[in-house]
């Protein structure tokens, strides 16, 4: 007999978030590093901030000690769980920690995040994290079987998230949500700037010369000249060498008969990029992506 | 043909959006530092209408540019502006009064079974420890944690139980007590019911059940020193509270656990999410009755010394917890 296995549909990217208008935005997942300093940070700030407090009470005598003690207490329970619940409600999924290392915690279902959730990811922080931080503190050689129970908890909540594809710890599971990289828009120059008419006139490129190419390439070309126009003026010897044999390499694919002067090189790539960006999205927008230079290999696509 | 790359449509694309994402940059940017409730009515109006334009812009951005630049750009603001608009709306005082009103009591009575349980467990522990303590007065010593005795065990004088239950100290502070009471037994057992009941429950029923002997066997000890009515009032002025907060939590951790062990037509995953709903809502009710317990403790129990009172306070607060779960947050015809 066979063990019949459900068809599954191809995982779904996990960095891809589907809000509810439609559109997949791309929203990294969290790296384990950047969640661990975040947390880290939490710890230290939390808890330097409270050893503040208490000493400055303890200078300033104006306690008897056993309140001074319940204030301890109250503030050492505080910066436990009520502090990150409180901290994500107020910033958005946000902890200090979390502000500092520009992560954020985001619902999996596309919707805003739920006190709800970020109080369940919150509670159960006391087990996945708190409990193993403490084990790991105390950990004693003498009892070598609690320390092995121990051991096998640290490493249990540990590789929780090492495992799930959205890096989730057990809390972020039954809440439903996940950490994400906060993205930075930037907005670049359009590189397809108008070409001055003598150059136009100089370089223009034939259908057939703009049908080798793809999407990569092309992309490729763009980082080049966007790196390009970073640089401060006066090339140094080792870009022009770049540049001229990306040019020889042009030249040669599409068959480009005339010369190009050396102080042309610039003025050529970019009037390629151009002619062959223009060649791209024409066909795109009849149905035809080329993803890369081996398109013409490929069967077409149905 | 000098304006050569106007016949862009993606360069074209790009230029009659241009200054509504910058513009849209900037909002979200506000957004993120100030909060959405500090915004004008009509920056948060833009705000939606230009991140909904943004969207769409990706979308077609998408099908008919290849400027990377472009793309990175899009996605990232798009992103950005998702999370400004998606922000919980909610602010920290709401959500707590929509708790303590509607969502919390009905979490209760939605997990009645569960609850049940929980207390079921304890109060067989209670009455497993009292029988076991009847039969042989040794088992006081097996199920009762030597440090939460305080000495009291079946050496102890009758006199010196009764003076723990009247103490009269006057140097004793009420927040000192209240601070013991934190770090006290009875407070971790309920944060473990809560979290280990995950594990398939055992966990949870073990510790439960385990604490009412504990209870138990500490009730048999008074009782047969005709201390019993008294005892009864010097725990009922907290523990009335603090019982139900264990009781309480541990539903919430069988919750768990029963969601892992019966996930019914849902995954184990899918049916842990939904049970959480409300255990966590369980855990969260069971930790302010538990600071509540600390409250009465402290001062409750340095205050009043009659045992009648103590009964009175005790029960009358455990009445206003059975109202708040049975009758708050209904829908009234």
């Amino acid at each position: 007999m066979k063990l019949r296995r459900k068809s599954k549909a191809p995982a779904a990217d996990p960095n891809v978030l589907l809000p509810p208008e439609g559109v997949p935005l791309r929203l990294e997942v969290a790296g384990i590093g950047a969640r661990f300093a975040a947390q880290i940070t939490d710890i230290l700030l939390t808890v330097i901030g409270a050893t503040a407090l208490v000493i400055l009470l303890a200078v300033m005598d104006l306690t008897s000690p056993q309140t001074l003690f319940a204030i301890v207490v109250m503030l050492f329970f505080i910066i436990r769980i009520p502090y990150y619940v409180l901290t994500e409600l107020a910033w958005n999924g946000q902890t200090i920690g979390k502000r500092m290392m520009k992560i954020k915690v985001v619902s999996q279902d596309g919707l805003s995040l739920s006190a709800h959730a970020i109080v369940v990811r919150n509670l159960m922080k006391e087990a996945e994290i708190f409990l193993p931080a403490t084990l790991l503190v105390t950990l004693d050689a003498a009892s070598v079987g609690s320390s092995l129970i121990a051991l096998g908890w640290i490493g249990g909540t540990l590789m929780v998230p090492l495992a799930t594809p959205r890096r989730r710890r057990l809390g972020d599971m039954i809440a439903g949500s996940y950490v994400i990289d906060l993205p930075t828009p930037v907005l670049l120059k359009d590189l397809a700037q108008p070409v001055p008419r003598p150059v136009h006139a100089r370089f223009t490129f034939l259908s057939h010369q703009l049908d080798h190419y793809g999407a990569l390439e092309l992309q490729t070309l763009e980082d080049l000249l966007r790196a390009q126009d970073n640089r401060p003026r006066g090339a140094n010897a080792q870009q022009l060498v770049t540049l001229d044999s990306v040019i020889g390499k042009i030249r040669r694919k599409i068959s480009f008969a005339d010369p190009v002067a050396p102080a042309d090189r610039v003025a050529f790539l970019r009037a390629f990029y151009n002619a062959q960006r223009a060649h791209l999205e024409q066909k795109q927008l009849f149905g035809e992506r080329r993803q890369d230079k081996f398109h013409a290999d490929k069967p077409p696509q149905d | 043909m000098e304006e050569q790359t106007d016949l862009f449509r993606s360069a074209r694309f790009r230029k009659e959006r241009e200054d509504d994402w910058i513009r849209l940059e900037a909002l979200v940017a506000k957004a993120e530092s100030h909060g959405l409730r500090r915004m004008s009515f009509g920056e948060a109006r833009d705000l939606a209408a230009l991140y909904r334009e943004a969207t769409t812009s990706l979308a077609i951005a998408r099908e008919i540019s290849l400027d990377k630049g472009l793309l990175l750009y899009l996605e990232a603001l798009a992103a950005r502006a998702y999370l400004s608009v998606y922000a919980p709306q909610e602010s920290v005082r709401g959500v707590i009064a929509r708790f303590l009103r509607k969502s919390g009591p009905e979490a209760i009575r939605r997990s009645w079974f569960f609850v049940l349980l929980g207390f079921l467990c304890l109060g067989l522990g209670g009455v497993a420890g009292y029988l076991l303590y009847l039969d042989d007065p040794a088992w006081f010593y097996v199920v009762m944690p030597p440090e939460l005795a305080g000495g009291r065990g079946p050496n102890a004088t009758t006199e010196s139980l009764r003076s723990v239950i009247f103490q009269d100290d006057p140097n004793a502070s009420g927040l000192g007590a209240f601070a013991t009471f934190l770090f006290s037994n009875n407070t971790r057992i309920a944060i473990f019911a809560f979290g280990l009941g995950v594990f398939l429950c055992a966990p949870a029923i073990m510790l439960t059940f385990y604490n009412g002997l504990a209870i138990g066997a500490f009730v048999g000890l008074h009782v047969e020193r005709g201390l019993g009515w008294d005892l009864f009032g010097w725990l009922s002025i907290h523990g009335v509270t603090e019982l139900s907060a264990i009781g309480i939590a541990s539903g919430g951790g069988l919750q768990l656990g029963a969601a892992i062990l019966f996930p019914g037509q849902h995954t184990r995953g899918e049916a842990l999410r939904i049970a959480g709903r409300d255990a966590a809502k369980l855990a969260i009710i069971a930790g302010l009755m538990l600071i509540a317990a600390a409250i009465l403790e402290g001062y409750g129990r340095q205050l009043v010394q009659d045992t009648n009172m103590r009964l009175m306070i005790g029960w009358g607060v455990g009445a206003f917890w059975f109202w708040w779960f049975t009758q708050t947050g209904r829908e009234r015809p």
